[in-house]
Parts: C-alpha cells; structure tokens; sequence
C-alpha cells in the first residue's frame, strides 16, 4: 500500500516541480527571445501528418498556420525550449 | 449608436473589444501565475469530498485494494478527461457555453453547455451550506469554543442545524464572501486567495497527520484504511465506488476545468497542469486527510464513519483531549474551510464567466446576479439539511454524470479526438500525449458515464431513493429539454463576437 501511497504522493511533487520548472525556463526563454517554440518534434510530426491526412477538415487551416508559425519561430530562436536538434530544425519545412 | 471594435491581439487569440454605448469590453484576463492556475484548480477539485468522504469510502471497500482500483482508474480514465476538458477551454478561450458554440458552431444543441452552467449552480446552491458549516466551526475553532468546560459535541451540532438563522446566516455569509473574491477577477481574486489556502491546508493536514501517527492505537487508523482486502477485487461495488471517486472527486466534467483552463497563458501547458498535476495533487490531499483523519479517530476508539457526523462530531470530540488541542483544531477546521471555499469559488466562477460572456453584464453585475440566484435557490437547503440530501443524491448521481457526458461528448465526438490532440493538447505541453487518448475520450469515459448513471438508478430500485431517482432522471431529462430551448430562442451573446469555423463533426 505503501507503494501506491508514494506512486500519488509522488507523481504530485514531481508534476508540479516540473510544471514550475518548465514555466520558468519557458518565461526565461521568452525574455530572452521573444518568444519559444510550441510543438516537440513528435507532436509536429503528428501535427504534420494530420494536416496531410485531413486536407478537406475545416481546422486544417488553422493546424497549418500552427504548424508554420513553430516553423517559423524554431528558425528564428536560438534555443528551442523542446528537444530539437539543428537537423530536425533544417530539415522542416512550411506547408 | 454603432459600436466600435477594436481588435486586439492577446497571446495567440484575437479578442474583439466592443466600444458600444460607452461599455468598453474589457480583454479577457489569464492567470498571473502557473503555482496560481495549479493551486486554482486544486482548490477547485479539493473539497469536502476529500476529507469527510474519501477516508471512509476507502476503508469501507476493501482499504488498499480501493487505492490500487482507485489508481488505475485515475490515471486511464480521469486525467485523460481532465486533460480534455482543460484543453477545451484553453483553445476556445471561452466559458463553458461560448466553447460549446464555437465547437458546435450553432446554437441548436449549445443546450448542453446550458445544463453544465444550470446543474453547477444547483450543486453550489446546497454546497454553499456545507461551506456555511465547516465556516461556522472553523470560526469555533478560533473562539476555542470546543476547549469551554461542559461542551457536548452532539448537541451543538444539532443546535447548529436546527437553527435557520444560524444555517441560512452561514449561508449567506459564504455566498458574501464567495462574491467578494470573484469580483476581483481571476487574478487578483481567485488566484491571490488559492495561492495561500491550498498550502495552508497541505500544511494542516501533513501537521495533524503526523500527530495522529504518533498517538497510541493511531497505526490502527492506517491499517483501516489502508489493508487491502483482495476478494474486493472481484466485487462489483467496489469498483463503482472507485470510478466514482476517480471520476467525480477529481472534478472531471463540472466546467470548472473548461473555465479555468480558459484564462490560462499561450505559453501555458494542458496536460500536465490541468490533467496530471489537477488528479494525482488531489488525489494525494485526499491521501493526507486518511493520514490525519483516522489515526486520530481510532486513538480516541471512536467509530470510522464519513460526512458530517465523522467532520463535526467526531473530530470535535478528539481535539480537546489531544496536547496543544487549539492549535490542531484550529488548523483542522480552518483547513477543511479552505477546502471547501476553494471549491465553491471554482464552481460559481463557471456560472460568472458564462454570465459575463454571454450578456451585456459587466463582471461585478455577473458575480452580484449569479451569487444572489445561487443564495436564493439555497435557501431551502440551508433551512433543511433532509433536502440538502436529497439534492446531493439527484445531483451527485445523475446531474454530474450528465455534465460530464455534455462537455466529454463535445471533445470526443464534435471537436474530435486526434484534432484536439494534434491541434492543441500537445501545444505547448510539458507532457507529450499519445494517440491512445482518443479512445479513452471518445469510447471509454462516456461508457463508463453511461454505467454510473445506470448504476445508480438500478441500485436505488426498491430502496428509498427509488422516488428520488426517477425524480432525478426525470428532472435531468426536462433541464436538458429546457435548455435546449432556452439555447434556441435566446439571442446570440458576446461569446459568438468572434466566432471560429465550426467543427463538422469529430474525427
């Protein structure tokens, strides 16, 4: 039992020690630059496929100009807040 | 007079500011803070609940084997809704009924979003005067009321409850407060009041946990609680009164979620905050009230019992004969108070941001017209706890699931699962999430809604709820009917001012 006990005691303290974490490096990152990436590298790549799979869906719009807009600010940023290393960055392109 | 807009670019949403008739629209507000949103919706989804109900709903089925039961069905089926329920309300930056209008993209069905505001504001109508109780003895606490030689914990309780003027006063006085908080907004109301009860209580609780640890006989609390009793596995009741727990203790599908995920930030995560942190943190609160509720409880050799007897009976026997007894009692009931007050601001503040969305209202007209309605249709469970009860039984059984199914319907099957997920849960999130949480969504939390609904109405057949849950169901069926109309013949408000593609259906 104990062992369940600490399974929730402790995903809480580590779920909101990383949410604090990553806020302030997100606001570190945004004053620094002016502004961060909004997507990791899988969650583009579901993004992109969606967007290529669903070309008639009435969000699709909207998706691509997410999409592009990550695109575009992960070319312009030097320090991605996600995991992106400069050949996944070089190798995006806008749709 | 024609209006001027102005449009004006906030975070990643274009908000249209109305210049009519000298109203100017005010840009909608966000959270100052992540600890402030976490703490927010913690308050939010902490409540009574927790501490009166969680203790003894766990040592009553099967203690251990209720947690593991408990776990799993937090994590496969609360914190995926919780994350969509979240997510809905940060991609539509709408309340609840503005959300469902943009998803639906007309009016005919945005009903459904009305029976989600109408059934939180019955549930804060009698919530308000279990708020009034625990205010009235965390006041008593400070007075060292319970500490005076001759108190009988009994007989004040009764005294209590038998005196309208003491329970509607109580009433009152939270409804007051409650809308002394809201009309400072989100940030400077809401946020700045959870960013300091929420730890006070955390505090209370670790603190009384402890003491009762070290207690002779309090081990024997623990092990009530905590002793798995495996044949539980295979009992169904068990696992109803697990999904109950996990689904309804967590808050998943009230609006409160939708709505404060609402006002979160561009940069802000969902599914980490809003889903993970929102049930596993309350969750554990619920945890520390086992720890500092029964040991205590089983060191005096009373009986483990839930609600109020076990909160405003029990307790108050316990603290005067523990050392340093004011101090416990004082952190116990002021804590309890918290809990609850942080609650029944989550659930007003759906009624207040639908209100001030969707009428001409400014928000301190929305919080004064919301918080009267609420204080006028309490009144009779504040006069008389039987119907309190009876309220309880029809909300929490039937008015619950069918909010939950209204807001779980929209992003499973009008938004769409893998749209909401590849759009905008996995936007800007500090926790990646799979395609796995598109069949939880869309099949297996209205399933289940479904079952708990069933459920409770089969188990209540040839019982004396039995007339109260055909009256339950009936009057579900006739809020959903009414507001639908309602949705229909009523003009379009300000929510619908900028309006986005409707969704066509879900994926």
């Amino acid at each position: 039992m104990l062992a369940i006990v600490g399974l929730l005691w402790g995903s809480a303290t580590v779920t909101i020690w990383k949410s604090m974490h990553d806020e302030e490096r997100k606001l570190q990152l945004i004053r620094k630059q002016g502004t961060i990436d909004t997507y990791s590298p899988r969650a583009m790549a579901d993004l992109r496929e969606w967007i290529e799979t669903h070309p008639a869906d009435p969000y699709v719009d909207e998706a691509r100009d997410r999409y592009n807009d990550c695109v575009e600010t992960l070319r312009e940023i030097d320090e991605p807040f996600y995991d992106w290393n400069d050949d996944e960055i070089a190798s995006l392109e806008k749709l | 007079m024609v209006g001027v807009r102005y449009r004006v670019e906030k975070a990643d949403r274009s908000i249209w500011i109305n210049m009519s008739n000298g109203n100017a629209r005010t840009v909608r507000e966000e959270w100052g803070t992540r600890f402030g949103f976490l703490m927010a919706m913690l308050g939010a989804m902490v409540g009574a609940g927790n501490i009166w109900r969680m203790p003894f709903t766990t040592g009553q089925n099967g203690g251990g084997t209720f947690l593991i039961a408990y776990a799993l069905l937090l994590f496969l089926i609360a914190i995926p809704g919780l994350m969509a329920e979240t997510m809905l309300g940060r991609y539509t930056g709408k309340g609840v009924i503005g959300s469902f209008k943009q998803i639906l993209g007309d009016k005919r069905y945005a009903g459904f979003a009305l029976v989600v505001v109408l059934v939180n504001v019955a549930v804060m109508s009698y919530y308000s005067t279990i708020i009034g109780w625990s205010m009235y003895y965390g006041g008593h606490s400070l007075l060292l009321t319970f500490f005076e030689s001759g108190f009988e914990a009994t007989p004040f309780w009764e005294s209590f409850v038998g005196s309208p003027l003491l329970t509607i006063g109580t009433h009152t006085l939270t409804m007051a407060a409650i809308a002394g908080v809201l009309v400072f907004g989100i940030k400077r109301g809401i946020e700045r009041v959870v960013k300091y009860v929420m730890p006070f209580l955390v505090i209370a609780l670790i603190a009384i946990g402890v003491r009762g640890l070290t207690l002779p006989g309090g081990m024997e609390g623990l092990a009530f609680a905590f002793t798995p009793e495996w044949n539980y596995f295979l009992r169904g009741d068990m696992w109803v009164a697990a999904l109950g727990q996990a689904l309804f203790s967590t808050g998943l599908g009230w609006g409160i979620a939708l709505t404060y995920g609402s006002y979160l930030r561009k940069h802000d995560d969902v599914a980490l905050g809003g889903g993970v942190f929102t049930a596993v943190g309350n969750t554990s609160i619920g945890l520390l009230a086992i720890f500092a509720v029964f040991p205590v409880v089983f060191a005096f050799g009373l009986e483990p019992a839930g609600g109020a007897n076990l909160m405003f009976i029990s307790l108050v026997q316990v603290f005067p004969q523990l050392a340093g007894g004011p101090l416990w009692a004082i952190g116990f009931f002021l804590g309890f108070f918290f809990a609850t007050f942080s609650s029944g601001i989550a659930i007003t503040e759906v009624g207040v941001t639908t209100v001030t969305e969707e009428t001409r209202l400014s928000r301190t007209q929305s919080v004064l017209a919301v918080v009267g309605v609420i204080w006028l249709l309490g009144l009779p469970s504040a006069y008389d706890s039987s119907f309190l009860s009876a309220m309880d039984y029809i909300f929490g059984n039937f008015g619950f699931p069918l909010a939950t199914l209204c807001i779980i319907w929209l992003v499973g099957w009008k938004l769409g699962p893998e749209r909401a997920r590849v759009l905008d849960l996995n936007r800007n999130a500090d926790l990646y999430v799979g395609s796995w949480w598109n069949g939880v969504v869309k099949y297996i939390i209205p399933v289940v809604l479904v079952f708990i609904i069933g459920n409770g109405a089969v188990n209540s057949l040839g019982t004396d709820n039995q007339t109260l849950m055909i009256g339950g169901i009936a009057l579900m069926f006739v809020l959903t009917a009414v507001s639908i109309w309602i949705m229909r013949i009523v003009p379009d408000g300000k929510s619908s001012d900028d309006s986005v593609a409707a969704s066509q259906g879900g994926d």
